[in-house]
């Protein structure tokens, strides 16, 4: 860092007290933006409430398609997990030092994205209260096992190890920084954050364990990157659905994933970066990386779309064939087009180092990739199945209101989640950021550094 | 399920065999499939398939007859009935006798075990459909006192085994929840509910005047013979008996012969004889005369059945079953059959080989000149040519073929259009080679001219009875029926459905549904079948007989009979002389009479020469010129409206439209676009008396002034939550005309202006794609000379190459074969399945949302132009894949393989992540969106009452995929009695027979033991004329998705090649256009397994 001196111009009590400003006293929208995100949250679950006491039959879809946006959702979050792990394990890793303003916020964007995810494929079961547990194999005297072939299965593997690890991860991350907290409070909170910290109380010899672990962790979490949206695509792949079934699901639905899960870094964390005011330790260069890296998985997604063409028209399967013809210009080209735009060809103005510096363009062209990365797997999974075989089976479906409002809701849990964890933990990990600050500290000594931030 | 088995003691019967020279009936040609009913009584019995009753071993336990309350007589009655059960107590009769004296109070189950049933067996009972007048044997399956299932008698000559939609569906009747539960009585605006008694007090003093009358449906037992007593009885006369039927082609027919030949019958049309056959305007599939029995021997005919088949050349202005099965079909234009029939009898009468008697055509020839006229320039306006009516004229020559004219619903010209068929008939030669009317022809249901006599007689009664008909809703408003209602002061309606006319009378008597009744029907000459109650009343209600019975007894004149029952027994017994069985004790032949079903002998009667003078009888007035015409056909699912209130027909798709729960305006699309029409617009229908308001759904097909709106739907709100407030009625455009002979009401062919409202109302389809969209493994098609070619050559579908080890071999693997070129879509396996299974009806909001639940659906394929084109009908059903793709995908084994080869459904364990519906190529898994309780469905009520559930068969609740079985219980009943009786699986005796495939009259349905090398479903699989659907083309090493199903289908065979629907044949290659087309496209390559 050839600049550690214009930027990182503070004291280590200046992270503390300029990182846990939000624990005092966040901006005014921080409560708007909570009241929002929890009105969604808890519309979504009296929607869910009344579709668990009915029936599924509430929701919009219908025969041919049995999954809709409950599973496009699921597949979203499932995605957007990605960016976060991919940023605090396999950059930390390869020691990618812009990720230690924004790995905290992109872990806890991952822990909560997947407990959005996993809530989509309880809740999109016709018998979610036996499917909780019949899922999962359990040992049990009627010698009942799950089917180990099912992808679904699978995923219940990857998805409950991915949460795990994640968990775990983002977790002993925290533990220094909690106990900082512990140590700038009193009373009650003081007890809380104690407890949470697990007595840390930075000794040589905890830290020495904390980097072991922390790295064995990362480096656990770094295969799951790659595994577990490859197994979420073969929930598709595995079955004979022309548009489904193909081998290139795994890595175009890795990218697809660290795609939307970048941009949905930056989209979180410009906010966050206001609100709380964290634009001295947020650096455009570090939101600049986030958004190079959503360029390249731009491409390759660019380049999975185009080859799923040429493989349905060079295959010779007219089935498959038909379908890519319709994803094109039949009834769903709105998805498919929503979905070429927003991951394509608007991503394509990242090119320009103007564009990616500009912080409001780059802000809507994140917030448009997030948007066609759910038309994508909106439109791999419907328009799959409104025409695939049997012509006299054919039908359309349009999400209707339960399909909106369930999506909102997802938004909103993910959200107020969010909300409340940059309330109450440090949304810039206290301990990296002083790890990775310049020597000798003397604030007197950069006295003016401040103007440039 | 039904079995025959051979009895242990036949020689004990008194039914022995008669000796060959003493058969009066030896030599005669019979029509039914056995030789007379009688002649091996205990090949016929109805045997419940595990039936044990104690009676068999131990004949003293049979049940007395303590629980009768029939008839003082009958302990007397019961000593005879146990001498009976000795003498037949090894032949397992599946205690019909016991039906008898029914042993339970109610319909529940049973607290104490009566000695001759035991829980969890069924029982069934040989009786009669009372749903119309085609009088078809049905067999009731009962458990614990319940009726679970309807199927057709096996052996009944009718319909030998098969039952229809609406026989199917009669159970919902049975156990609606809107029956009406006791009588009522209106006093001025008020209707109480009252009682029996109190009724037939209050009745009674109204039968001081002796002007009564009834009005009633079509019925050909002894019913109207006791009508006519009745009336006699109390003072009236038995000309006061109306009777009156919607389906008007009995009727016209009937009375066409009696000007022609001075019969008023039906000719029997056994159609398997016919090598061309020619419909103007007919529906014999749709309705007809005798649905079933058409079915199947046209079918027999029809069908590919080795060299040929015949050829079915149909004109018709709307589209019917019957028309989409023919071969060629030739829109005209409603009104015109008369002159297409004439212009056939010219092009008859011109060709030398011309037959039928001099008489026949020289008044043929007086007809032709007598309407010289009509037939003016007929050519260019029904668009047939008259070298292709010499064309056809000629083939009808070569060959023996039969004209069939005329529809069930038809216009002023219905008798005149008879006559002409009659001429036509009589020079092809019909006449007893397809059409018989010398021997067992079908008696007409009605008496002619009775509903005009009726109308015009009203005036004079004071006590009119409507029994099962209601007049006010299946006839056009414009007939004022309501008025003529009005105005007589005492109408009882007997009926047991709710009725429209109801609102007219003052006491609504509710009467047994047929299930619960007494009766019998003669619909052929000679063959008489009985009705019989299966079940105790499942409500307050009596039987209409009894009930005028007990009228006249409470009037003090009384008839002289205990019941009803009493009556029919006493008829019997002039039918046991009639038979020849004098031999036989009479309460011993009725008790046989009652297992059997059935019994009588071959009728014959001498047809005089065509004698009427035919000229002058023939009146054909033309009915308008051009401009749309609105026809209003009997729906085959709800013919008039009657069976509107059962919610498995209406959900039921019509299988031309694939529409469920509504009316619908059908109209040629090209008709459609020039009105500037959409499909689902609401459009505004004005007839001559009134309007309607429908949605339009373009039906290719249709002649283009054709505009079609099927009747049955239109019931007011009140009239019932099924049925209230579903579609409109369109008789209500139809002004007052009738037929010139019969008068019967006029529904067809009346002009019709079609205004748009701007409104759009989506109807309930099931199928929302028509075309093929060039899928060329669904359907196939071969043109029949690459069919003669290839027969007797065999081909292996399951040898594909395979990279999985192979399936340890079984001793079964349940395989289905379905033959295209029999299907005539008439929709009876999907009710039938519908019982069966317990499949729920979800209701119109669900069904247009696709959530139907049919395990059983019916595909419609449209191929060529949009003016004539070709329909295909394929039952889709879980296709059973041998590589099922739904299996591996289920996360916790809720569908997996049987080692027999069916696909199973575990629904405990099914957590519904709906996975294995995604994967199924075939999308005919269907979910549970809903607990469909049985008795709601949606906001409607439904009658799914659980008492009428399949106790065979689990229930689901929602969240839970579901799916055909192959009937496994059905299955596992076999191998149950396997275990019993050591008659393996599958063999004569223990045969498996699905739901579908044992209601299918076109037999269009195989089901058994691929790997018994004899069954029928094999040798069905091994014809080159089958393929797996969706697995592309084995013969050119194209395996398409290679899910290997167990269900197979057999291609249609059809006398054109059309290269769309070509390939399902591997012989032939060689054809001109084949490689090419292999060529052009790129063929599928099996890159989805393996």
């Amino acid at each position: 860092m050839s600049d550690d001196s214009k930027l990182w111009s503070k004291t280590i009590s200046d992270v503390n007290s300029e990182i846990l400003v939000n624990l005092e006293n966040p901006h005014p929208a921080y409560y708007v933006a909570l009241a929002l995100s929890v009105s969604a949250l808890l519309v979504g679950i009296v929607f869910v409430a009344l579709h668990f006491t009915y029936g599924l039959g509430l929701w919009t879809f219908r025969p041919p398609v049995y999954w809709e946006v409950d599973i496009t959702n699921f597949v979203f979050w499932v995605g957007i997990g990605h960016a976060g792990t991919l940023i605090s394990a396999i950059l930390f890793l390869f020691r990618a030092k812009w990720r230690n303003t924004v790995n905290r916020s992109a872990e806890a964007m991952t822990i909560f994205a997947v407990i959005c995810a996993l809530v989509f494929p309880l809740i999109h079961m016709g018998r979610p209260w036996h499917g909780a547990i019949w899922a999962v194999p359990l040992p049990n005297t009627n010698n009942l096992w799950v089917n180990f072939r099912s992808p679904l299965f699978w995923d219940v593997m990857a998805i409950s190890t991915y949460f795990t690890t994640s968990l775990l991860f983002w977790y002993m991350g925290l533990v220094p920084d909690l106990a900082s907290i512990r140590d700038r409070c009193k009373g009650f909170k003081r007890l809380i954050y104690g407890i949470m910290s697990f007595g840390w109380r930075g000794t040589a010899k905890q830290w020495w364990h904390y980097e072991a672990g922390y790295g064995f962790l990362a480096a656990l979490a770094t295969p799951l990157v790659l595994s577990v949206h490859s197994v979420v695509s073969w929930d598709f792949a595995m079955s004979i659905q022309p548009g489904w079934h193909t081998t290139i699901f795994p890595p175009y639905f890795v990218a697809g994933a660290i795609l939307s899960g970048c941009a949905m870094v930056y989209n979180l964390l410009l906010p966050v970066r206001y609100m709380f005011r964290l634009e001295k330790f947020i650096l455009p260069e570090h939101l600049e990386a986030c958004l190079r890296l959503t360029l390249l998985t731009s491409t390759i997604v660019f380049y999975a779309y185009s080859l799923e063409f040429f493989v349905a028209w060079y295959s010779g399967n007219p089935y498959e064939w038909a379908l890519f013809e319709k994803r094109a210009i039949g009834p769903y080209s709105f998805y498919f087009w929503v979905m070429m735009f927003c991951n394509c060809i608007f991503p394509l103005a990242l090119w320009s180092r103007r564009v990616r510096n500009n912080i409001p363009v780059a802000f809507v062209i994140c917030v448009l990739i997030n948007v066609g990365m759910w038309f994508e797997r909106y439109n791999i999974i419907v328009s799959s199945l409104v025409e695939d075989f049997v012509p006299a089976r054919w039908g359309h479906v349009q999400p209707g209101l339960w399909e909106i409002v369930i999506t909102l809701g997802s938004f909103g849990l993910f959200t107020t989640f969010y909300l409340v964890f940059v309330k109450f933990f440090p949304i810039v990990s206290l301990s990296e950021i002083k790890l990775i600050m310049p020597k000798p500290l003397s604030s007197k000594a950069h006295g003016g550094a401040h103007h440039h931030g | 399920m039904s079995t025959t088995r051979e009895p242990d003691h036949s020689s004990e019967t008194p039914f022995a065999p008669v000796p060959a020279g003493d058969d009066p009936r030896r030599g005669q040609e019979v029509f039914a499939p056995t030789d007379g009913p009688f002649e091996a009584p205990a090949k016929t019995f109805v045997e419940g398939p595990y039936y044990k009753g104690v009676e068999e071993r131990l004949p003293d336990l049979a049940q007395r007859s303590e629980s009768d309350g029939e008839s003082p007589k009958a302990r007397a009655f019961s000593v005879d009935r146990r001498d009976l059960l000795k003498l037949f107590s090894a032949s397992a009769v599946a205690g019909t006798a016991a039906c008898v004296q029914r042993p339970v109070e109610k319909a529940i189950p049973f607290v104490n075990q009566p000695t001759d049933t035991w829980p969890g067996e069924p029982v069934h009972f040989a009786t009669t459909c009372g749903e119309c007048s085609a009088g078809c044997g049905v067999m009731a399956r009962t458990r614990e006192g319940r009726p679970t299932k309807l199927e057709g008698l096996p052996e009944h000559p009718v319909n030998t085994g098969s039952l229809c939609t609406v026989g199917q569906a009669s159970l919902q009747a049975l156990f609606h929840p809107e029956r009406q539960a006791r009588p009522t009585i209106r006093f001025g605006s008020k209707i109480e509910p009252s009682e029996w008694n109190d009724v037939f007090e209050n009745f009674a003093a109204k039968l001081t005047s002796p002007k009564i009358g009834i009005l009633t449906n079509g019925s050909t037992g002894h019913r109207h013979g006791f009508f006519k007593e009745f009336l006699e009885k109390v003072g009236s006369s038995a000309d006061k008996l109306y009777t009156y039927d919607s389906n008007s082609l009995a009727e016209a027919t009937a009375e066409a012969h009696k000007i022609a030949y001075g019969l008023h019958a039906v000719p029997r049309s056994d159609l398997s004889k016919a090598k061309v056959i020619v419909g103007v305007g007919a529906d014999f599939l749709d309705v007809g005369t005798s649905l079933l029995y058409n079915t199947k021997t046209y079918t027999e005919g029809h069908s590919f059945r080795g060299a040929d088949k015949s050829k079915h050349v149909q004109f018709e202005s709307f589209f019917t079953l019957t028309g989409a099965r023919s071969d060629y079909r030739h829109p005209i234009a409603p009104g015109s059959e008369t002159v297409v029939t004439l212009l056939l009898v010219n092009s008859l009468l011109k060709n030398s080989a011309v037959k039928g008697s001099a008489a026949a055509r020289s008044q043929a020839q007086a007809v032709l000149s007598a309407n010289a006229a009509l037939l003016s320039g007929a050519y260019d306006r029904v668009g047939y040519s008259e070298a292709n009516f010499d064309k056809l004229a000629e083939e009808m020559l070569a060959s023996q073929s039969v004209v069939l004219a005329g529809g069930s619903a038809f216009d002023e010209n219905a008798t005149t259009l008879q006559l002409a068929a009659i001429l036509a008939n009589e020079l092809v030669g019909a006449y007893e080679t397809v059409l018989f009317l010398q021997k067992d022809w079908l008696t007409a249901p009605v008496a002619t001219g009775d509903l005009q006599r009726f109308m015009t007689e009203s005036r004079d009664i004071d006590v009119l009875f409507l029994i099962d008909v209601d007049p006010v809703f299946t006839l056009p408003p414009s007939w004022g029926v309501g008025e003529v209602l009005e105005k007589i002061p005492t109408v009882a309606v007997l009926c047991d459905f709710p009725n429209e006319s109801s609102q007219y009378a003052k006491y609504v008597l509710n009467t047994h549904h047929w299930l619960e009744s007494w009766g019998d029907e003669q619909s052929v000459a000679g063959l008489w079948s009985v009705r019989q109650p299966v079940v105790r009343p499942t409500t307050d209600s009596r039987q209409t007989e009894d009930i005028l019975m007990w009228i006249a007894a409470y009037a003090k004149k009384p008839l002289g009979y205990e019941n009803y029952r009493a009556y029919l027994k006493k008829k019997w017994d002039d039918i046991r002389t009639l038979v020849g069985r004098n031999d036989v004790p009479a309460d011993n032949y009725f008790d046989l009479v009652l297992q059997h079903g059935y019994d009588g002998r071959n009728a014959t009667q001498v047809v005089p020469d065509l004698s009427g003078n035919l000229a002058s009888s023939f009146r054909y007035t033309d009915t308008g010129s051009g401009g749309l015409r609105l026809v209003a056909p009997l729906d085959y699912r709800l013919r008039d409206g009657r069976h509107a209130w059962k919610p498995a027909l209406q959900e039921t798709p019509d299988s031309l439209t694939t529409i469920t729960w509504d009316t619908w305006v059908a109209i040629n699309p090209v008709t459609t676009a020039k009105l500037g029409l959409r499909k689902f617009d609401v459009v505004k229908v004005e007839g001559p008396a009134g309007s309607f308001e429908a949605s339009v759904y373009p039906l290719p097909g249709l002649h283009p002034d054709t505009v079609v709106v099927p009747r049955g739907n239109g019931h007011s709100k009140a009239n019932g939550t099924v049925q209230g407030g579903n579609g409109v009625n369109p008789l209500v455009a139809f002004a007052r005309a009738q037929d010139q002979f019969t008068g019967a009401p006029v529904t067809y062919g009346q002009q019709v202006k079609l205004t748009a409202t701007g409104r759009v109302f989506e109807l309930a389809q099931t199928q929302k794609h028509n075309d093929i969209a060039n899928r060329k493994d669904i359907i196939k098609e071969v043109p029949i000379a690459t069919a003669v070619a290839n027969m007797g050559k065999t081909q292996d579908l399951d040898d594909v190459p395979n990279l999985y080890p192979a399936m340890p071999k079984q001793q079964h693997r349940w395989g289905m074969s379905i033959d295209l070129s029999k299907c005539t879509g008439c929709s009876a396996c999907v009710v039938a399945c519908t019982i069966e299974n317990n499949v729920p009806q979800v209701g119109r909001e669900q069904v247009l949302l696709g959530r139907q639940m049919h395990w059983m659906q019916i595909d419609r394929y449209f191929a060529g132009s949009v003016e004539a084109p070709e329909v295909t009908f394929q039952p889709m059903l879980c296709q059973h894949c041998a590589q099922a793709p739904c299996e591996g995908v289920c996360p916790v084994f809720a569908t997996s393989h049987d080692p027999e080869g069916i696909n199973q459904m575990t629904y405990n364990r099914c957590i519904g992540t709906r996975y294995c519906a995604n994967a199924c190529p075939y999308k005919i898994r269907r979910f549970n969106w809903w607990t469909h309780r049985w008795n709601t469905m949606g906001a409607r009520l439904t009658d799914r009452n659980p008492r009428a559930l399949n106790p065979d068969v689990t229930v689901r609740t929602r969240g839970v995929m579901e799916k055909c079985s192959f009937c496994y219980q059905r299955v596992r009943d076999a191998r149950h009695k396997e275990k019993l009786n050591g008659i393996p699986v599958g063999q004569p005796g223990n045969v498996v027979k699905t739901a579908c495939q044992q209601t299918c009259p076109a037999e269009a349905i195989a089901f058994g033991n691929l790997l018994d090398p004899a069954a029928p479903v094999t040798q069905q699989r091994k014809d080159l004329r089958a393929y797996l659907a969706l697995n592309g083309e084995p013969s050119l090493k194209e395996y398409g998705l290679k899910t290997m199903p167990s269900v197979n289908y057999l291609a249609k065979v059809s006398f054109t090649a059309k290269p769309a629907h070509h390939g399902a044949h591997g012989g032939d290659h060689g054809e001109a256009g084949h490689g090419e087309q292999h060529g052009a496209r790129p063929v599928e390559k099996s890159k989805k397994k393996g």
